[in-house]
C-alpha cells in the first residue's frame, strides 16, 4: 500500500500506569484521567498537535487502555479522522518470534517502528500524554530544521531547587547539549526537559535498533538513547519553552494545575481563542444554576446542576451540587453528585462518583501540621456514605 | 417496516419576525445551545430513522453552516444521511407557497423504494419524542395518516391543527388555525404516511394546484371521507415556538426542571453542533439566580432567571433580568436588561438600559450594537 510521505509524525507515549495518581488510574490510563471540567489529559498533546500541522499522530498504549481507546475514537473531536493519517492506537501485539509488552519509551517506538515507516517522515515528534501546556510544535520543529539537528529537546527553566526533580540539559551558548543529567543532586544548569523530543527518523531509527540489543539498557529515551546520542557526538539542541507546563504526575500537581486555569489572569488560559485545546463533547444541556447557588471563582461545565456553594473549584459536565453542600477549592470529576449538607474542600473527587449527604471531605491547610496536609481524594464510580469524614492527604 | 424522514426549515419563518430575518426558523437558536432543529433531528436519529432530507426555502446558510457534516446528530453515514433539499427550480415554480409543493420538489428524494413510511415534520415544535413507538402505532391501526398530537389548554389560542377523535383514537373534526375545545387534540406538526400514498397524493394535489399540505390534501380528504386519519398521543414536554411572545415563554420554560427533564433525557439526548467552548466562568462579584448557561461564558456581573448561549460575556455591574442572550454577545458594565431578546454578537454599551416585557420583549439584531 502507498502512504503520502508525511515531514513529521507525531508519537504520543500513553501507556503509563500513573501510580502517583492513586486511586484516580486504578482502572485507566493516565491520559484519560479528567481536567478542567471538560478535558481529558491526552487533549493536550492532541490537540497541540492538530494546531501545530501535523496530522499523523499515533498514540502507544498498554495499561488500562479501554476508556481511552474509547474517548479517542476516530479522532473526530480533534480533527484527526482524516484519509490520509489521522490517529492510530497502537497497542503492543504478539509477533511471530515473540511477544511483549512495551518494556521502556524507546522500546514503545522501537515496537512501532514499521508504523512509522509507512510514513516515511523527516522527523518523529515524541509526545508524553499527561502533561498540560499549549505549545506550538511547529515552531519547535523549524529551530530544529534550521539548526540540522538530529535531536531537539524542548525545555522549560525551572528554579536551581526544583532542577534536581528533573532531567538537566547542560548546553553551550548556542544551545547544543553536551551533557545529560538524570535528577542530578548538584546541577549545572536550569533547563529541564519537558519530554518532548523531535528526532530526525534515519537517526533515531538506528538508535532504537542497537538500543534493542543491548541487555543490559532499559529501553528509556532519557536514560539510554539521549545520552549515547551525546557521546557519539550527534547534534543536539535544546528548544526553550516560556509557557505554562506541568507534569501531573501526582494528585498534588493534577490539583495544582486545574487550580492554575482560575482567576483573572490565570497561569495557564483556557479561554484564549488562539491554540484551543478540543475535546470530546458528549450530548449535555446548559448547566442550571440556582438561586440558592453560590459561586465565586469557579468553572462550571454543561450539563451541571448547581444548588450549593462553590468557590475557587471546577464542576465538570453532568455533575449535580445539592443545595447546602459546599465546595471549596476543589476539583470535582465528570457525572459526580455532591448530595446536600456536604463539605468539600481541598479535594479530587473522581467521575461517576456519589457523595452522599453530610460527608466531609478534605480541609483546609491552615489547621493542620505541614506533613499532614495533603488533598483529600475519592476515586472513580465510589459511593461515599452519609456523614463519612475523609481528612485531608487521605484516599477513599 | 423502515422509515424516512422529511423535515421543513422554513415554513412558519414570518412568524418569527427580527429572528429570523437572516436564517430559517430551523436555525433558530433555542435553550442555550441548541437551533430547533436539533430536536426533531434527535428524535428522529434517536428513533432510528437515519435518511432525513431537510427542506429549504431560503436564507439557509446558517442552517448549512449549523448541520455541516451532521456528525454530531449520527446522520454522517455511509448509507444513509442527511440531505438538504434547497428550492428545486423548474418551469416557473420558483419558490414554495405551501408545504405540499415543497414536498413535490422533494418527491425524488422522498420516492426511494427502500422505505415504507415518511415522518414529516416541520422544526417549530420541540419536544423529545419516540418515534418508533408512533410508527408502530401508525402501522397497527391501519389508519392512511397519523398526526402526532398532544393536548393543550382549551384557552382560546388558535392552533395550526385541531383535532377531535373519538375513542379509537380515530379523528372525527379536523379544524385549521382554530382554538382547542376540551378534551381535543392539537397536532404537534408531525405527521406519518405510507411512503408510496403519500408520493402519489402528492403528485395529484400538485397537479390540481393544491399548496397546503393540512388544508388542501390532509382537511380535504378527511372531509370527502377518502382519508382515514388517526392521531398518536404524546403526553410529554411540548414547546411550540409559534411567535416571539411563545418563543420567549418556551425559553423562560427551561428554567423550570420538569420543562428540562421531559425535553432531555438521558438516553435520548438533544444533538447540536459542538463549539469546543471551555466550561463558564464565574468572577469575583457574579451573582446568578436560576440560570441556564451554555459552555464558554464569563459571568461578572448580576444574572437572574436568564437563558446565557455559549461564549456570552456579562461585565461587572451588568444586571440581566428575565432575558435571553445569544452566543457571543457582550454586555458592558452596568448595563441594566429586563425581558430582552439579544441577537448572537450584540454588543451592550456601558450603562445602557433595555427594558420590555414578558408579552413584548425587547429584540436587539444580530450584530447590532447598543
Amino acid at each position: 500500500m502507498y502512504f503520502r510521505k508525511k515531514d513529521c509524525v507525531a508519537m504520543i507515549l500513553a501507556g503509563g500506569q500513573g501510580s502517583r495518581l492513586m486511586v484516580l488510574t486504578e482502572d485507566t490510563a493516565k491520559p484519560a484521567v479528567p481536567f478542567g471540567g471538560k478535558y481529558r489529559l491526552i487533549d493536550f498533546p492532541l490537540s497541540n498537535c492538530v494546531n501545530s500541522g501535523i496530522d499523523t499522530v499515533g498514540i502507544l498504549t498498554q495499561y488500562q487502555p479501554l476508556q481511552l481507546n474509547e474517548y479517542i475514537g476516530n479522532g473526530m473531536p480533534w480533527g484527526l479522522n482524516s484519509t490520509n493519517g489521522g490517529i492510530h492506537v497502537l497497542s503492543p501485539y504478539s509477533k511471530s518470534a515473540s511477544s511483549e509488552w512495551y518494556k521502556g519509551t524507546a522500546n514503545a517506538i522501537f515496537q512501532n517502528i514499521s508504523f512509522i515507516d509507512r510514513y516515511n517522515p523527516k522527523n518523529v515528534l515524541i509526545l508524553s500524554g499527561d502533561h498540560i501546556y499549549k505549545m506550538d510544535y511547529s515552531k519547535m520543529m523549524r529551530e530544529h530544521n534550521k539548526r540540522k539537528a538530529d535531536c531537539t529537546i524542548a525545555v522549560l527553566d525551572v528554579s536551581l531547587e526544583e532542577a534536581s526533580r528533573f532531567g538537566i540539559m547542560n548546553t553551550d551558548d548556542e544551545g547544543r547539549i553536551f551533557e545529560f543529567e538524570e535528577k542530578p543532586k548538584n546541577p549545572k544548569s536550569t533547563k529541564a526537559s519537558m519530554g518532548i523530543y523531535i528526532f530526525r527518523w534515519e537517526v533515531l531509527k538506528e538508535y532504537l535498533i542497537s538500543d534493542n540489543e543491548d541487555p543490559t539498557s532499559s529501553n528509556d529515551f532519557g536514560k539510554n538513547i539521549i545520552p549515547r546520542l551525546i557521546d557519539d557526538g550527534y547534534n543536539l539542541f535544546a528548544y526553550s519553552f516560556n509557557g505554562y507546563w506541568k507534569d501531573v504526575g501526582t494528585i498534588d500537581s493534577l490539583w495544582q494545575s486545574n487550580m492554575d486555569i482560575l482567576g483573572e489572569n490565570p497561569e495557564l488560559d483556557m479561554r484564549e481563542k488562539e491554540n484551543r485545546i478540543y475535546a470530546r463533547n458528549y450530548a449535555n444541556p446548559s448547566s442550571f444554576v440556582s438561586k440558592s447557588a453560590d459561586v465565586v471563582n469557579s468553572y462550571v461545565a454543561e450539563g451541571s446542576l448547581v444548588y450549593g456553594k462553590v468557590h475557587n473549584s471546577i464542576i465538570s459536565t453532568g455533575c449535580v451540587i445539592e443545595r447546602g453542600a459546599e465546595i471549596h477549592d476543589s476539583f470535582i470529576m465528570p457525572n459526580t453528585v455532591i448530595e446536600k449538607s456536604s463539605v468539600i474542600k481541598y479535594a479530587i473527587i473522581g467521575e461517576d462518583t456519589v457523595v452522599h449527604a453530610n460527608a466531609k471531605i478534605g480541609d483546609n491547610p491552615e489547621f493542620y501540621e505541614k506533613n499532614k496536609w495533603g488533598i483529600a481524594v475519592v476515586g472513580k464510580e465510589r459511593e461515599v456514605p452519609q456523614n463519612k469524614i475523609i481528612l485531608p492527604k487521605e484516599t477513599f | 417496516m423502515k422509515a424516512m424522514g422529511v423535515v421543513f426549515s422554513n415554513i412558519y419563518d414570518s412568524s418569527l419576525g427580527e429572528l429570523t430575518n437572516h436564517r430559517t426558523v430551523a436555525s433558530l437558536p433555542f435553550g442555550g445551545r441548541y437551533r430547533q432543529i436539533d430536536f426533531v433531528l434527535s428524535n428522529m436519529s434517536n428513533s432510528g430513522i437515519y435518511n432525513i432530507g431537510v427542506i429549504t426555502k431560503y436564507n439557509y446558510r446558517s442552517l448549512m453552516d449549523h448541520l455541516g457534516s451532521c456528525t454530531e446528530w449520527d446522520l454522517n453515514r455511509k448509507n444513509e444521511g442527511l440531505t438538504i433539499l434547497p428550492p428545486f427550480v423548474s418551469g416557473n415554480t420558483g419558490i414554495y407557497k405551501g408545504k405540499l409543493e415543497a414536498l413535490y420538489s422533494a418527491v425524488a428524494f422522498i420516492d426511494n423504494p427502500n422505505y415504507d413510511y415518511v415522518v414529516v415534520s416541520d422544526s417549530t415544535v420541540l419536544c423529545n419524542i419516540n418515534l418508533r413507538d408512533a410508527i408502530e402505532s401508525h402501522i397497527k391501526s391501519g389508519v392512511d395518516i397519523t398526526i402526532i398530537s398532544n393536548k393543550e389548554a382549551a384557552d382560546g389560542k388558535k392552533h395550526p391543527l385541531a383535532i377531535s377523535v373519538n375513542t379509537k383514537n380515530r379523528v372525527t373534526g379536523l379544524l385549521i388555525d382554530s382554538p382547542a375545545e376540551k378534551g381535543s387534540y392539537v397536532g404537534m406538526g408531525m405527521f406519518i404516511f405510507k411512503r408510496e400514498m403519500l408520493v402519489s397524493a402528492i403528485k395529484q394535489c400538485y397537479a390540481k394546484g393544491y399548496v397546503h399540505l393540512e388544508r388542501d390534501f390532509i382537511q380535504r380528504g378527511f372531509n370527502e371521507k377518502k382519508l382515514r386519519i388517526g392521531i398518536y398521543k404524546f403526553d410529554g414536554v411540548v414547546l411550540r415556538n409559534e411567535d416571539i411572545k411563545s418563543y420567549y415563554k418556551n425559553n423562560m420554560a427551561l428554567l423550570e426542571s420538569k420543562v428540562r427533564k421531559g425535553l432531555f433525557l438521558q438516553d435520548n439526548p438533544i444533538y447540536t453542533k459542538v463549539r469546543d467552548e471551555i466550561p463558564t466562568y464565574y468572577g469575583e462579584g457574579s451573582e446568578v439566580c436560576d440560570c441556564l448557561l451554555a459552555d464558554g461564558c464569563s459571568v461578572y456581573g448580576k444574572i437572574d432567571n436568564s437563558i446565557l448561549f455559549r461564549g456570552v460575556r456579562v461585565e461587572k455591574g451588568a444586571e440581566v433580568k428575565g432575558s435571553i442572550v445569544m452566543q457571543g454577545t457582550k454586555i458592558g458594565k452596568d448595563a441594566k436588561l429586563e425581558c430582552v431578546i439579544l441577537d448572537k454578537n450584540v454588543t451592550v454599551s456601558e450603562g445602557a438600559v433595555l427594558k420590555g416585557t414578558p408579552q413584548h420583549p425587547v429584540i436587539v439584531r444580530k450584530g447590532e450594537t447598543v
